[in-house]
């Protein structure tokens, strides 16, 4: 093709995109008019999702949706949160605050961050909550057709990779998620970041979210491979209490969650607020008592600090 | 983001029977970074006087440290007592002289004024940032959560409250609107006013 | 290079003599004390101020000389001495006053325009290129705070309050005559009597309506003063001092 007609006319990704949309189109009466597919109808057929009718679709949505390159777009999209995830010796920690804002307006405290993808398969979600909500859910209904056709679970890895792909798929168009997907297979426990540039990574711990680096703070202290469960699971607590305490667009509570080799399993619900001046209560590992630092210190004062012998 | 959400912080006055209140939040931040939590933003003016300096904390420091210079020169001057709606225009016409190149912070001023008769008459007063006085018989907000205070205290403010009545309403005000703002909150402090004397308390709240 | 009268600290500069004195200003106090009487008295419930219009002829169209000035509405002064620095000394305090006012939404109390009026004098008895001020002033105010005040300031930039003064040519007599007829609880109709008759010692010709002028400070009632607070109509608060009209003194003259 010559080299000024393929300036000119839309990527390859458009073109399948446009098909895909004008085949949907065309049916007329697909199954989502029953009601029965729980909006993932719109899939049965290709990802066909309506895109704007304009030449380049990815640079129009680029101009109009949320994006961390241009702070005045019109759509937005919540961006703040805490959530981390970390593989020990007894399996997957994974622990998420609850605060959804909306600019500087905290819309909801009792967000639900971690995403029960399958008993095995956990997803946190961190930027578009409708993006991780959509897709991870999506994710796990291609986890159970694997399952199906293959007679055995997927793995950690396959499961981050199919999603890392399909999110590759739209790049450029606004899509939003910063997510771990954690779980337990064949090789043991695995974590693997997933984002929506397509960044795709194995590691042992992660956070992700604008309080990552206070949780981070806390995590990289604390962390060892050898951690026992209720230690581990402290340090889970502890580290979000931390973001939460921080950082402006984390906090109100922790969701704590332990993948195992039998499938995750929820610890509990924790009251930042709670934590910082009275402790998680009592749990497994908790060392009593608040974590705030006016409560830990409580009637020492730098005026009554020991003198040290020169 | 605007520079004056860029250190948080909020701050709202009541108006009650013979008493007023004024509280504001401790939160000191560098965006979505909480770098402290004991930055009062409430400050005396006179013993029946207190101005509240919401916004940039730079210029919170700087106009405290203004107007402490120039009631002090009030005082010396003229020595007399500064009555609120004296010190009202005084802000006004000092925030004004910034026309082109304002300070960043939203004053609120909560204080008794000496009527003729020798009683005290509540007294509560908001400017912009460039010194637009704004009165009110009811109640005052500014900062971060303005948007949030001035919901609750819609709700919760009624007239003619006793000192305890409206130290209950101006906390649970102050408490329950900066739950909703990011930028605002990790602790209070209030101060009730009234002819006698001034009562202070620091409130616990949530710390996240 | 010494004068007659002057000796030879005589320069327009205002040089210290080595006894101590300023020689300029003393000879300020000279100029105010040809110039005609002036008197105040503070009443229990206000203050008049008074002087004597004097022209120097029958041709004068006397009714444009004004020499009881309003500053500000609680504020009016009187002066004896040189009229065209009286005029200037008035265009100052009212800028003054405006200033205070638009800093603090209010009119100055008496105190700091009079300190404000006796720092300009002041100012013309160091600055270079200036001779002081030819003028003594009453300043006659009312204020929150302080009531009904009688200020005196000379041109040296001092300043005194007082219960009854005079300045001017007949002033060391008619201070006598003060001390005699004032009380503590002098009223205002008496006070304006006792002014009257004070100048009426010295007075060089007819005393009318067109040879006196008077100003009074009225002490407003609790209720004006709730009233003024808030502005009324205009948003000026009622004024506290106010010139007699012709009339008025008439009046007064007739009783």
């Amino acid at each position: 093709m010559n080299s000024f007609a393929t300036k000119f006319s839309p990527t390859d990704a458009d073109i399948e995109l446009r098909r895909a949309q004008e085949i949907a189109e065309e049916e007329g009466m697909s199954d989502v008019m029953w009601g029965s597919e729980a909006g993932f109808g719109n899939l049965v057929n290709g990802h066909a999702f309506n895109i704007p009718s304009v030449p380049d679709p990815s640079s129009f949505l680029r101009l109009h949706t949320d994006d961390h390159a241009d702070p005045n777009c019109k759509i937005k999209i919540q961006h703040g949160t805490t959530t981390l995830a970390f593989r020990f010796q007894g399996g997957v920690i994974v622990a998420v605050d609850s605060r959804a804002t909306a600019g500087s307006y905290i819309a909801s405290g009792t967000v639900k961050k971690v995403i029960e993808i399958n008993p095995y398969l956990l997803g946190t979600m961190a930027g578009g909550a409708a993006d991780c909500q959509y897709w991870e859910t999506y994710l796990g209904i291609q986890c159970r057709l694997h399952e199906l056709r293959n007679k055995e679970r997927i793995s950690v890895a396959a499961a981050s990779k199919y999603l890392s792909n399909l999110v590759y798929g739209y790049k450029g168009m606004g899509l939003s998620m910063g997510t771990m997907i954690c779980g337990w297979d064949k090789t043991g426990p695995a974590v693997f970041y997933v984002d929506s540039d397509g960044t795709r990574l194995k590691g042992d711990l992660f956070s992700v979210g604008s309080g990552s680096t206070f949780a981070y703070g806390v995590l990289d202290q604390g962390y060892r491979w050898d951690l026992t469960d209720a230690e581990a699971q402290e340090l889970g607590r502890r580290s979000i209490y931390a973001a939460g305490h921080r950082d402006a667009f984390s906090g109100n509570t922790c969701n704590l969650y332990h993948v195992k080799e039998d499938g995750w399993k929820f610890i509990g619900n924790y009251d930042i607020t709670k934590m910082h001046y009275d402790g998680p209560g009592e749990v497994a590992g908790a060392p009593g008592g608040g974590y705030g630092y006016d409560v830990r210190t409580q009637g020492r004062f730098s005026a009554l600090a020991p003198t040290v012998p020169a | 983001m605007s520079i004056m959400d860029h250190n948080g912080g909020s701050v709202i006055a009541m108006a009650g029977k013979d008493c007023v209140a004024i509280a504001s939040d401790l939160r000191l931040g560098a965006g979505a970074q909480t770098i402290a939590m004991n930055f009062e933003k409430v400050f005396p003016v006179t013993d029946r006087l207190y101005m509240g300096l919401p916004g940039l904390a730079t210029d919170v420091i700087t106009l405290r440290e203004k107007f402490r210079y120039l009631t002090n020169m009030f005082h010396i001057k003229e020595s007399r007592p500064l009555q609120p709606s004296t010190f009202a225009h005084l802000l006004s016409s000092t925030l004004y002289e910034r026309r082109f190149g304002p300070y960043f912070c939203e004053p609120v001023l909560a204080g008794l004024e000496l009527t003729p008769s020798g009683t005290y008459q509540p007294y509560i007063a908001g400017t912009d940032l460039i010194g637009c006085l704004n009165f009110a018989k009811d109640f005052i907000v500014a900062g971060t959560a303005s948007d949030k205070l001035f919901g609750v205290a819609e709700g919760l403010w009624e007239p003619d409250l006793g000192p305890e009545d409206l130290f209950e309403t101006i906390s649970q005000t102050l408490l329950n609107s900066v739950d909703r703002d990011a930028y605002s909150g990790w602790g209070a402090i209030v101060h009730v006013i009234t002819a006698d004397k001034v009562v202070t308390r620091t409130l616990k709240g949530r710390m996240d | 290079m010494a004068t007659a009268d002057g000796g030879a600290y005589s320069y327009s500069l205002t040089v210290f003599s080595p006894s101590g004195k300023l020689v300029q200003i003393e000879h300020a106090l000279a100029a105010v004390s040809q110039g005609t009487t002036s008197l105040g008295i503070k009443a229990s419930n206000g203050i008049v101020i008074a002087t004597e219009k004097k022209s120097s002829s029958i041709l004068i169209d006397d009714s444009m000389i004004e020499k009881v000035a309003v500053i500000c509405p609680n504020i009016g002064i009187v002066y004896s001495g040189m009229g065209p620095d009286f005029r200037i000394l008035i265009a100052k305090a009212r800028k003054s006053a405006q200033a205070y006012w638009k800093i603090y939404g209010e009119y100055p109390p008496t105190l700091v325009l009079t300190q404000e009026i006796a720092t300009v004098m002041q100012q013309a008895t160091q600055s270079g290129g200036v001779r002081p001020y030819g003028v003594s002033l009453l300043v006659a105010g009312y204020d929150v705070h302080r009531g009904p005040t009688l200020y005196q300031v000379d041109p040296s930039g001092s300043y005194w309050a007082w219960k009854a003064s005079a300045i001017g040519k007949n002033m060391i007599n008619a201070k006598t005559f003060l001390e005699k007829r004032y009380n503590d609880d002098i009223s205002l109709e008496d006070a304006i009597h006792t002014a009257l008759l004070t100048l009426k010692e010295g007075f060089e010709g007819q005393m009318t309506e067109k040879t006196l002028e008077i100003g009074i400070i009225t002490v407003p009632s609790t209720e004006e003063l709730e009233a003024g607070k808030i502005g009324g109509e205009t948003g000026r608060p009622k004024p506290t001092f106010r010139k007699l009209t012709e009339e008025e003194v008439r009046d007064y003259l007739a009783l």
